[in-house]
């Protein structure tokens, strides 16, 4: 039977519609490529733009080898760096010059498609340079928000991530986009009526409900979100409240790595790697502004979405915002649950 | 330098490509591959759909394979009539009931005649269908929104690919839906007018967005387009709710559809689309601050991970751009 579900923080509606899940797909399209040609791999760096940062071993030099992770500039870049903050009207309408920032976030010099394939350690070095580059990109004032994101493998039909090796980006922008505006608008909101965070709020429902729990350990939960929009989305919440990812804890470091790898490896396994889209959903950068966000650090909550490509928005997500989603969160939930994660 | 656009409705910011602009010519797309299974959609097989909800173009009154239009329900579909739209609390979560309709429009009995390649008699059947159901579907109180749309190609969702629309009636007003609306409220309570109409007025003269006006309808390059080639359908006049579309104007309506469609096709190839149209709330009050419109969304570029993240859209084609190619291509008939 479908059902109506809505998003508690933001408050969009999702249909679950098993339904739909009978409904025929295209066979999905796989990318490979070739160790050699890739560009991003160690050895390599002169096929690059150059080095913004690297977490180097010593006595290495920028745009050489021997690093572990690596920075640079996007090639195409969405946002100039360059760019004055200039915003003007034309009439009714309001434009501003494109100021921005747009970096690419190599996760290993190994040719490695996916994030899980890394040890532990290595993924924690990786989450330690998201961490460290949003830091970073918050002491140039014209920047309001940084979105870091990953697009990994082939939506059928589209080319997007040709290049099989693992990486994130990063965009710092002049405003704080509508849609995370939304979200730090609901989220105080609801602290306004209650006085607590909701996103504490889900994670306390979550924990004693147990039918969404993807994976756990002490410091984070991983869970497909009552109101999923894509089937197998996934959002893991630290336990601690902290509105900032920059400012996550260097002990929460290793718990954090080792979550993304059981989630990411359930994920690859059980559904043969699929193509997705992470989201790291972090408090905007406050340049003292501090009575524009006054209970930021109190209603908000970082968090990272995993959101797998199995389904297409089409004429009626446009038309409404509203998705339509064939795998009820309970079930995918369980189908990660009974999934192994990868041991390497 | 990439330019960022702000929507004037609702306030959605795009990033533009106005330095090294992509034309038509990068993202043509090559003809679709047609497969060769047994199609529901087609005539003679109408006992492998669900019964038929309406049919336009029939001589007689007898079910036959003779129509040119054909309105069902969806065999596999997101909402359901036969649920209620109960609502529910799980702690701190809401539920309703999957309470809806979800129908399709077979738009004509040829297999591969899309929407643009048919004569303008028969794309106006198709919209007399589409306004014929909101009037019939209005009629109960527990639809709070009426969506019509249409997925062209498998890039853009058809699963199916006999030329097909579809309409979902919902209990709720969409969030999206809501917003525009309210938007469009916002920009009226200073100025008293419409922010469409502004729109339409600002580009009567020098038309830089305007792709043609013909038969009391514009079709528009929006300028916070958030995809390339992105196509909008307006009434000239000011008119609220598509539903209320007098018959005399369905004919000028399918023209300007059809003429539009064939530029596309003209600029793009068989490039998939999405069309949806953005009409009043049923169940609203009619402020005079909405103004309905189709939007046409070819589906040239992928949504990835930074628009998932931040709603903001990055557009290869600056939108005066593709209002000119638009407007240099020739329609046929």
């Amino acid at each position: 039977m479908p059902e109506l579900r809505r998003d508690p923080v933001v408050g969009y509606w999702t249909i679950i519609s098993t339904e739909r899940s009978q409904r025929p797909v295209a066979p999905r399209q796989r990318a490979v490529s070739d160790e050699r040609e890739c560009p991003f791999c160690e050895g390599h760096e002169s096929r690059t733009t150059s080095e913004v940062y690297a977490a180097r071993r010593e006595g290495t030099k920028p745009n050489g080898p021997g690093w572990d992770v690596r920075t640079i500039a996007s090639k195409t870049p969405i946002l100039s760096s360059d760019a004055a903050l200039d915003r003007y009207g034309e009439g009714l309408y309001d434009l501003m010059e494109g100021a921005g920032h747009h970096e690419i976030i190599v996760e290993s010099p190994k040719h490695k498609h996916d994030l899980d394939e890394l040890a532990p350690a290595e993924i924690e070095k990786v989450v330690g340079v998201w961490a460290r580059r949003i830091l970073d990109l918050a002491k140039d004032p014209r920047f309001k928000f940084a979105l870091l994101f990953k697009n990994h493998g082939v939506i059928s039909g589209q080319g997007q991530d040709i290049v099989r090796h693992s990486r994130s980006q990063l965009i710092a922008l002049p405003i704080i986009p509508k849609r995370v505006k939304e979200e730090l608008l609901a989220a105080k909101a609801h602290y306004d009526r209650r006085e607590r965070c909701v996103f504490c709020d889900v994670l306390r429902q979550e924990t004693s409900d147990r039918s969404r729990i993807v994976a756990e350990n002490d410091s984070f939960l991983a869970f497909c979100p009552f109101a999923s929009r894509a089937p197998f989305e996934i959002w893991i919440l630290p336990k601690r409240h902290s509105p900032d990812f920059g400012q996550i804890a260097s002990t929460e470091t290793p718990a954090f790595a080792s979550i993304l790898k059981d989630t990411l490896s359930r994920l690859r396994n059980l559904l043969d790697d699929p193509p997705y889209n992470t989201i790291l959903h972090t408090a905007p950068y406050r340049h003292g502004k501090k009575e524009y966000w006054k209970t930021l650090d109190e209603d908000y909550h970082w968090y990272y979405q995993i959101s797998p490509r199995l389904t297409r928005a089409a004429g009626f997500e446009w038309g409404t915002g509203i998705h339509i989603n064939p795998t009820p969160p309970e079930e995918a939930a369980r189908l990660m649950r009974e999934t192994a994660p990868e041991v390497r | 330098m990439p330019q960022l656009r702000k929507d004037p409705v609702t306030n959605r910011w795009i990033i533009v490509n106005v330095e090294n602009p992509k034309g038509a010519a990068e993202l043509r797309v090559p003809p679709m591959e047609r497969s060769s299974k047994v199609c529901p959609f087609c005539p003679g097989n109408e006992s492998m759909t669900p019964p038929e909800i309406a049919a336009y173009g029939r001589r007689g009154n007898r079910p036959g394979p003779d129509w040119l239009v054909r309105v069902i329900p969806n065999k596999f579909p997101a909402l359901r009539i036969e649920e209620t739209p109960d609502k529910t609390a799980i702690g701190i979560y809401d539920k309703m009931g999957g309470f809806g309709a979800h129908e399709v429009i077979i738009e004509t009995p040829a297999h591969d005649h899309d929407l643009s390649e048919l004569p303008v008699e028969h794309v106006e059947l198709v919209l007399r269908a589409y306004r014929d159901r909101c009037i019939d579907l209005k009629k109960d109180p527990r639809f709070k929104y009426v969506l019509i749309f249409k997925n062209y190609g498998a890039s853009a969702g058809a699963s199916l690919e006999h030329p097909h629309s579809q309409l979902i009636a919902l209990p709720i007003v969409p969030s999206r839906v809501t917003g525009e609306v309210k938007g469009a409220a916002r920009h009226s309570e200073y100025s008293d007018r419409c922010v469409y109409c502004d729109v339409l007025d600002q580009d009567a003269k020098p038309r830089k967005f305007t792709v043609e006006e013909r038969g009391g309808f514009v079709s528009f390059a929006p300028f916070a387009s958030r995809f390339p080639f992105e196509t909008w359908i307006f009434p000239r006049a000011h008119r609220s709710s598509f539903d209320a579309i007098p018959d005399e104007s369905l004919r000028p309506l399918a023209e300007i559809l059809k003429s539009t469609l064939q530029r596309l096709r003209g600029a793009l190839g068989e490039a998939p689309y999405n069309f949806m149209i953005h009409t009043l709330p049923p169940q609203g009050r009619d402020d005079g601050t909405y103004h309905w419109h189709i939007e046409i969304i070819p589906q040239l570029t992928q949504v990835a991970g930074f628009e998932l993240g931040t709603g903001f859209y990055v557009n290869p084609t600056p939108p005066e751009l593709a209002a000119k190619l638009l407007r240099d291509q020739e329609p046929k008939g």
